[in-house]
């Protein structure tokens, strides 16, 4: 089995199409998508973010996260507050690094998320790229969240009719990410034609 | 400074867990020799080879690594009443400090002529010639009324950026956060507006004491010396004196009214005269006045002013564009200046802002957006 574990807004992206998300094995990896309670806390802490996703705290999905939220031992807590520590040191060490092109350093919260993932030797799935930079120096495995979708429509937990639905809906919400855009004939060329 | 491991650290835990270095190497997944190099400081681990020896060891980065004192920002907090600084408001501070470097070298021109107090000291005597000092460099006497102008005047002057922030009336763990890069050689004091009117100068003059003794920032020392000179500076030695001779031997009720007329007039809280009179009176020798620290804190709660938000504003809260406009107009802040120009030329996104500002995604997204345009 392979955790395969979403940040905040990986999750907003896929959670109110995919049913069921977390928790659910696919693929010849055996993959399972889990979310951490940071996600709980940051979408609860915000209310821009709980006006935009009012679905976050329907019965079915706040059960699905409490169902499937990654347990840890005493031991794990303690090297996941450690490597935190690390990794954020290395963001204030050079914070320019992260910031061009829209970027910002990575945040605590970040920090905290990547950390889980070395850890408990999980993927990442997440669209910041700051993130994905400082998981490339660290040696963690991360994913764009159409990569994801890309491993659910390989597995056949999505289909393209879905895929499209969720491209198109991100797009007229104006929340596609770039790296969603760049990767739209590129990687699924079946459902959006090669160029565009 | 260069980075270097902490050796002895290191060396503790392996023997604490008795590891060899060729265990540790192991371990870690790199030779002996290269745990060597280490040790010696000929080399410094990768990211990646950093984290795993750090996780391996259970060190924390702080512990295991020496960045170069250097290179550290210096922390303050003017603390809120009742509350407890953990090593996580100091690391999350410092943090801020780390990410500030980067919009340091956009502030308008460094300013070389400073005011530092060499040898800060609490001592009665020592303090008024410190304030006798600072009012004389203001232009102004000792019974004058020290104005806000004055104060923001004098951290533009000594390389200071004040950073006014609306940080919330509750849930917060301090009204004020001086953040001082040694390297650079600038400080940025963060002042939350969502204080009361009355207390908000004495905290500006208790940042402005840091400012004029960096040496001590971060320490008790530093605490207890910008409490003291904020006190004798916006109310000094002769103002007590005046508010002395009109209140003493008066019966309580007078004798309050007394000194409230002074707080206004110099527009400091009671509380704030009220210690300074005290302090006039016993360094001089003379019988106290007859009202005690409780009765005072009780007539001061009795009328809750307006905070200092609620006086700048209207409506509350205001949208980015008022916010920043009144950051550079009332508090001289070069601080949206260079964050503007940062966001311009650089493209950085709203997260930065959300980190340095320490506010909520939401108003970073308005101010990212505000400053962009």
């Amino acid at each position: 089995m392979t955790l395969v574990l979403l940040d905040t807004n990986a999750y907003l992206r896929l959670a109110k199409r995919i049913r069921p998300m977390l928790g659910v094995e696919f693929g010849a990896k055996k993959y399972v998508l889990v979310v951490l309670k940071d996600v709980e806390d940051e979408v609860h802490r915000s209310a821009t973010l709980k006006f935009k996703f009012p679905w976050f705290d329907e019965q079915l999905l706040a059960e699905e996260r409490l169902a499937t939220r990654l347990r840890l031992t005493a031991e794990e807590k303690e090297a996941i507050r450690v490597a935190t520590g690390v990794l954020r040191a290395s963001v204030l060490d050079d914070p320019s690094r992260f910031m061009a092109g829209g970027g910002s350093p990575p945040s605590p919260v970040d920090c905290h998320v990547l950390a889980h993932g070395y850890v408990k030797g999980c993927l990442i799935t997440t669209d910041d790229l700051s993130m994905h930079r400082l998981a490339d120096d660290f040696g963690i495995r991360v994913w764009h969240g159409h990569e994801l979708l890309k491993a659910l429509l390989h597995a056949k937990a999505v289909d393209t009719k879905l895929v499209k639905e969720i491209f198109d809906a991100l797009d007229a919400n104006g929340d596609l990410p770039a790296s969603w855009r760049a990767a739209r004939h590129v990687k699924f060329p079946k459902i959006f034609g090669k160029n565009s | 400074m260069a980075k270097s491991l902490r050796i002895e650290a290191v060396s503790g835990k392996m023997q604490e867990r008795g590891w060899t270095q060729a265990h540790l190497a192991k371990l870690v997944g790199v030779s002996s020799q290269t745990i060597t190099n280490w040790l010696r400081g000929r080399d410094f681990p990768r990211p990646s080879a950093l984290l795993k020896l750090a996780v391996t060891l259970g060190l924390e980065f702080e512990k295991l690594v020496d960045n170069g004192e250097t290179a550290t920002p210096v922390i303050a907090f003017r603390k809120k009443a009742g509350t407890k600084t953990t090593d996580h408001h100091i690391s999350k501070a410092r943090g801020m400090g780390y990410l500030l470097k980067p919009l340091v070298p956009l502030l308008p021109g460094k300013r070389p002529l400073r005011t530092l107090i060499t040898s800060p000291d609490c001592e009665y005597g020592q303090l008024r010639k410190a304030v006798e000092q600072t009012r004389a460099v203001l232009g102004i006497g000792q019974h004058a009324v020290l104005s806000y102008n004055h104060l923001i005047g004098e951290f533009l002057r000594n390389s200071a950026v004040l950073v006014p922030v609306l940080w919330g009336k509750k849930d917060r763990h301090e009204n004020a956060l001086h953040i001082r890069l040694p390297e650079e050689d600038v400080t940025f004091v963060y002042l939350n507006l969502d204080v009361r009117l009355e207390d908000f100068k004495f905290w500006i003059a208790h940042e402005l004491a840091h400012v004029y003794t960096p040496e001590l920032a971060g320490t008790d020392a530093g605490e207890d010396f910008a409490d003291a000179f904020a006190g004798a500076l916006l109310f000094p030695h002769e103002c007590a004196e005046a508010a002395y001779r009109e209140a003493v031997g008066k019966p309580q009720s007078a004798l309050i009214k007394a000194l409230v007329k002074h707080a206004h007039h110099h527009q400091v809280s009671l509380n704030t005269v009220h210690q300074q009179v005290k302090r006039y009176a016993k360094n001089g020798g003379l019988p106290l006045l007859a009202v005690e620290d409780r009765t005072i804190h009780q007539v001061r709660n009795r009328a809750i002013g307006p905070t200092v938000s609620e006086a700048l504003f209207d409506p509350m809260p205001p949208d980015a564009d008022k916010y920043i406009s009144l950051a550079g107009s009332v508090f001289q802040s070069e601080f949206f200046l260079a964050l503007e120009r940062l966001i311009k030329e650089r493209e950085v996104g709203a997260g930065y802002v959300q980190q340095v500002l320490d506010i909520p995604l939401k108003d970073s997204v308005s101010v990212h957006r505000a400053l962009a345009l």
